[in-house]
């Protein structure tokens, strides 16, 4: 006899047994296969093929069940719910066809790539001086207009004693004539005819540069080839390359550069002959490139130590009552925001703590006359998030005055004050423009959200009437918001450009303008965790023309990765993450790793033995002020240290 | 036949009587949304504790926003949604007990629920696009053997909770703004039916609207409350299913025979998550507006009990498929713990409470065992 308690025992472990056992689904399929009419399909784009498939069993008999398409690529080749297949990319790809997982087929699908169509020959000079070489460039296209970069192209020369073109399609004339040379892609060819004309160089000559410089000095060389009368020829191909003799002789490695355009820069000290050839015709000068000797040391002056709780980012300002006063938001924990006196910064004090319904107060902000303060929200147990205004004007007693949150449920990651506005980030897709007149009264004026597929935004700065924004995958991009060089304002803001680079990692962009060189750069920093550890380094582009802006330098620190970072007087202050603070030179013109070139000023690693992780540096973010630098740690809190030394007696 | 019956009583009374001093385990997983981690849980009948934390998502300094879980129906692998990326988020494949990732794809903005169908073994993500535009959203299919978007089916605004009939042949989804009940038909992934949850009046496919919104840019309408549907199970055995409908606090009964509201419950206020228990006796609806757990006897439409949970803001709902316990995920606020609430379906009362990350909330189901 089975008690009742023992049933009460029984029941759920029979549940589990049954649990285990197979499917009754699974257990009904065995034997059950699919009989599918075409077991595999070539179709070109666009074609459409019907597939016809049964559940059959063992015997092939119907058993008239529902049969299931779907398609492992369906961008690349659809299948519908009744078998309709269309090819839409080349490749091969496999269609599924069954019931289940554990009955089913697949049919493979091959979509060739349509044919060459035209291949051509592009910036092909009319005439090239005997004894010089020139690179020429192909373009291919296929029938389906697409332009192919997985085509092999061959191109022959028509008399190789003339001209011959190697296997990268560098053409080397060797003596006066006239050659036609064929580029040759699948089945189809294109011809362009080259004279090869007499060199009338005689001479070339190298001039620019400096004879002694320093690391991560840029030099500009110009070289002019001229003809017996002495006169210029001006379609001269000339090559500069460079030849290092690196005064550390052990093991060396690249340790110069120099660009086609004549710029030359060193990352190691040493001698360097600068080399300008045209033909068999050279000439060259040599620099003695010495260490830059920017280094100096770093004072730890103070450290608000929060250990609770992770720190995200900081604003330092000047107080209405002309004390200095610091804001840090808080990461993953209680909504709460700290504020700090430290008008002496040896001892930064922590006089008040507002706290609002959310996990994480991301970024924190104060106006430029250190009135208002906002913060931003994500994790709110309402989900409204948003941004809530403070008034600092006693950042002993804070007062939050009102909140924000109409279009910003999403979180609020970053925001940024700028004048009379808010902008506010709105669950990473765009940025909100909000009205602080009053700021009890805030009201949504204005927002910009990028129209690419998939656009995601990380981060707006605003300088001069022009926001600055980090985009991911669509990079920098600068909007008028008021400056008028678009005819934008904060109701109605206008693009004026962009720049992505292809890791996709940008997640912070600071505007700057070079007092030596007069260049303006928006320099760009990556946020990614490829291994699960900071990666990413600090991109330097040069925007001078905004409808042409070029990468031209990097910061990257290779055993750590970047995070928020301020630029001030010619020197980048960057949070690196686990690499902590770090202080770069970035006075002068710009090319190359400046991290390589010894433009590295300073680091400082925060390590606090009572971290939230303890001795773990993570630099957020930093900020320079009044000759100290603040940052923030995630797993420690607020820091303020000093350069030792200065600019021509670097203290280490 | 009668000689496997016989043999199978005889297993059991072998069984019970080894058993009869045993208790079971429940292990249950619970995602701490703003904490980015997964707990597993074990209740042995009288302690739930977490037994294992799992870290997820791929940014240590953002929070993606882990929302959803299901557990493949041979409890083999759990799925976990990622709320947030840049801008899309993600399913993610776990093996249950070692919990190593093993694939992931790509969705839409905000995937939040999802289940794995018994008849296509194919996996249906609402992308819920929380904070996005008022437009349409929709419903990835994925394989979950190759973790590949196979389809997207475009539904109504912001679509919530979604479960599958058991035989697996049906899908149902609730779209929060556009106040509409979905059936999807899991073979063809085509919308098969929509109703609107309020009125139970069919419904028109929804378009993006530029009408006057309310706070969350729900669009206006003077004649009704919003139901702000957020959550549909479907019955085990008949053919019903239920509706929490956040916005008018209560639950509706839809019988897919006649494709009407067949009943109405009340509840405390914003019901959010349901479950309906294996032996389609109960339903359990978590209940936002008092922070509690409603218990409804399905035969009568009846609250036969209302639990208050052990902290603020009450999300989800799991059945254990023994009949006997709920687990109710209970968020909290601010930066207190998040709770996993184990409530005993016999006494109705609230057993065990463990503690998990910040803003516990989606949950799912993994196995019993005997100890």
């Amino acid at each position: 006899m089975v008690t009742p308690t023992a049933l009460k025992r029984i029941v759920p472990f029979v549940f589990t047994l049954l649990l285990m056992a197979p499917p009754a689904a699974q257990a009904q399929d065995e034997g059950l296969m699919v009989k599918v009419d075409q077991p595999d399909l070539t179709l070109k784009v666009g074609e459409t093929a019907q597939l016809s498939a049964k559940i059959v069993n063992a015997e092939g008999v119907d058993q008239e069940k529902r049969v299931l398409f779907f398609s492992m690529n369906r961008r690349a080749v659809s299948v519908s719910s009744t078998g309709e297949v269309k090819a839409l990319k080349p490749g091969t790809y496999n269609l599924f066809v069954g019931m289940n997982r554990q009955v089913y087929t697949q049919v493979k699908v091959t979509v060739p790539y349509p044919p060459v169509s035209r291949v051509t020959i592009v910036d092909a000079p009319a005439r090239i001086y005997a004894g010089t070489r020139v690179a020429l460039g192909t373009e291919v296209e296929d029938a389906s207009g697409a332009l192919r970069d997985n085509v092999a192209v061959r191109m022959v020369s028509s008399d190789p004693s003339v001209a011959t073109v190697d296997a990268f399609n560098r053409l080397t004339a060797h003596k006066t004539g006239r050659v036609t040379i064929t580029a040759e892609a699948e089945s189809e060819q294109s011809e362009t005819t080259i004279d090869i004309v007499t060199n009338p160089i005689t001479r070339v000559m190298l001039s620019g540069g400096e004879p002694e410089a320093r690391t991560g000095d840029v030099l500009t060389f110009s070289a002019t080839a001229t003809d017996e009368a002495g006169k210029a020829v001006g379609d001269a191909p000339v090559i500069f390359t460079v030849f290092a003799e690196p005064d550390d002789p052990l093991a060396p490695s690249a340790s110069a550069q120099i660009a086609q355009d004549g710029r030359f820069v060193a990352e190691t000290p040493g001698l360097y002959t600068i080399v300008a050839s045209t033909g068999h015709l050279s000439d060259q000068t040599t620099v003695r490139v010495r260490p830059r000797e920017v280094r100096r040391d770093v004072e730890l002056i103070g450290h608000g130590a929060v250990s609770a709780v992770k720190t995200s980012d900081l604003w330092v300002w000047e107080g209405v009552d002309g004390r200095d006063y610091a804001v840090t938001g808080t990461w993953g924990a209680n909504g709460e925001a700290y504020f700090w006196d430290v008008t002496d910064p040896a001892t930064p004090a922590l006089i008040d703590t507002v706290t609002v319904d959310a996990r994480t107060v991301n970024d924190v902000k104060v106006s430029e006359d250190g009135a208002i303060c906002i913060i931003s929200r994500e994790g709110a147990s309402s989900r409204k998030n948003g941004i809530v205004i403070l008034d600092c004007t006693n950042p002993y007693d804070v007062k939050i005055i009102s909140e924000f949150t109409e279009n910003l449920t999403g979180g609020v990651h970053n925001l940024f004050i700028y004048q009379n506005h808010v902008f506010a980030l709105s669950a990473g897709q765009r940025y909100d423009i909000i009205n602080i007149d009053d700021p009890a009264k805030p009201y949504r004026v204005g927002s910009f959200e990028l129209d690419t597929p998939g656009h995601s935004i990380h981060d707006v700065w605003v300088e001069d009437g022009i926001a600055y924004s980090s985009n991911w995958s669509d990079g920098v991009v600068m909007v008028d918001v008021g400056n008028g060089i678009a005819g934008g304002s904060v109701s109605n803001p206008v693009m004026i450009g962009s720049y992505a680079y292809p890791s996709g990692w940008n997640h912070a962009a600071f505007p700057y303008k070079s007092k030596d060189t007069g260049k303006f750069y928006i320099i760009a920093g990556d946020e990614a965790f490829p291994d699960g550890k900071p990666a990413g380094w600090i991109h330097f582009i040069d925007f001078t023309d905004p409808e042409n802006p070029q990468e031209v330098a990097r910061y990257e620190v290779p055993e750590a990765g970047t995070h928020n970072m301020w630029v001030e007087d010619d020197k980048l202050y960057v949070a690196y993450y686990q690499g902590g603070l770090r202080v770069v030179d970035i006075s002068g013109d710009l090319m190359g790793d400046l991290y390589k070139q010894g433009r590295e000023i300073a680091k400082f690693k925060a390590e606090d033995p009572n971290g939230n992780v303890p001795n773990s540096p993570m630099a957020w973010g930093p900020q320079p002020y009044k000759g100290r630098i603040f940052f923030s740690d995630m797993n420690s809190g607020l820091w303020i240290v000093k350069l030792k030394g200065d600019e021509q007696k670097p203290g280490l | 036949m009668q000689t496997a019956i016989r043999i199978l009583t005889l297993l059991l009374l072998l069984t019970a009587a080894s058993l009869t001093a045993q208790a079971q385990t429940y292990y249950v997983y619970v995602a701490a949304e703003s904490e980015d981690e997964v707990a597993l849980v074990r209740f042995d009948g009288e302690i739930a504790e977490v037994v294992k934390t799992i870290e997820v998502g791929t940014w240590p300094t953002e929070i993606e926003g882990p929302h959803g879980m299901t557990v493949s129906p041979d409890g083999a692998y759990w799925y976990l949604s990622l709320a947030h990326g840049l801008p899309y988020g993600k399913v993610i494949k776990y093996k249950t007990g070692t919990d190593e990732k093993v694939g992931e794809a790509e969705l839409g903005l905000f995937p939040a629920s999802m289940q794995i169908s018994a008849m296509t073994g194919l996996l249906y993500v609402v992308n819920f696009n929380l904070h996005g535009k008022m437009e349409p959203s929709s419903v990835s299919v994925v394989d979950p053997e190759t973790m590949t978007e196979v389809a997207r089916t475009t539904t109504g605004i912001m679509p919530h909770g979604s479960r599958l009939t058991p035989d697996g042949l049906k899908h149902y989804s609730v779209a929060m703004m556009s106040g509409e009940l979905f059936e999807i038909d899991a073979l063809t992934f085509e919308v098969t039916r929509r109703i609107h949850t309020g009125t139970g009046k069919a419904t028109m496919p929804s378009r993006k609207t530029d009408a006057p919104t309310h706070e969350h840019g729900m669009p206006m309408d003077a004649d009704a409350k919003p139901p702000k549907p957020t959550w549909v199970h479907p019955h085990p055995t008949k053919p019903f299913v239920y509706v929490a409908n956040n916005g008018t606090d209560e639950i509706v009964e839809i019988d897919l025979e006649k494709w009407t509201i067949a009943r109405r419950f009340k509840t405390e206020g914003a019901p959010y998550n349901l479950d309906v228990s294996p032996d389609g006796q109960h339903l359990i609806a978590s209940q936002k507006k008092g922070g509690s757990t409603g218990i409804f006897d399905l035969s009568t439409g009846e609250e036969v009990a209302r639990i208050p949970n052990s902290r603020k803001v009450t999300h989800g709902v799991a059945i254990a498929p023994d009949n006997r316990y709920a687990f109710v995920s209970v968020e909290g606020i601010g930066g207190e713990p998040g709770s996993l609430d184990v409530i005993d379906l016999e006494t109705m009362e609230l057993v065990a409470t463990a503690e998990t990350g910040k803003q516990a909330g989606g949950i799912a189901f993994w196995k019993i065992e005997g100890d």
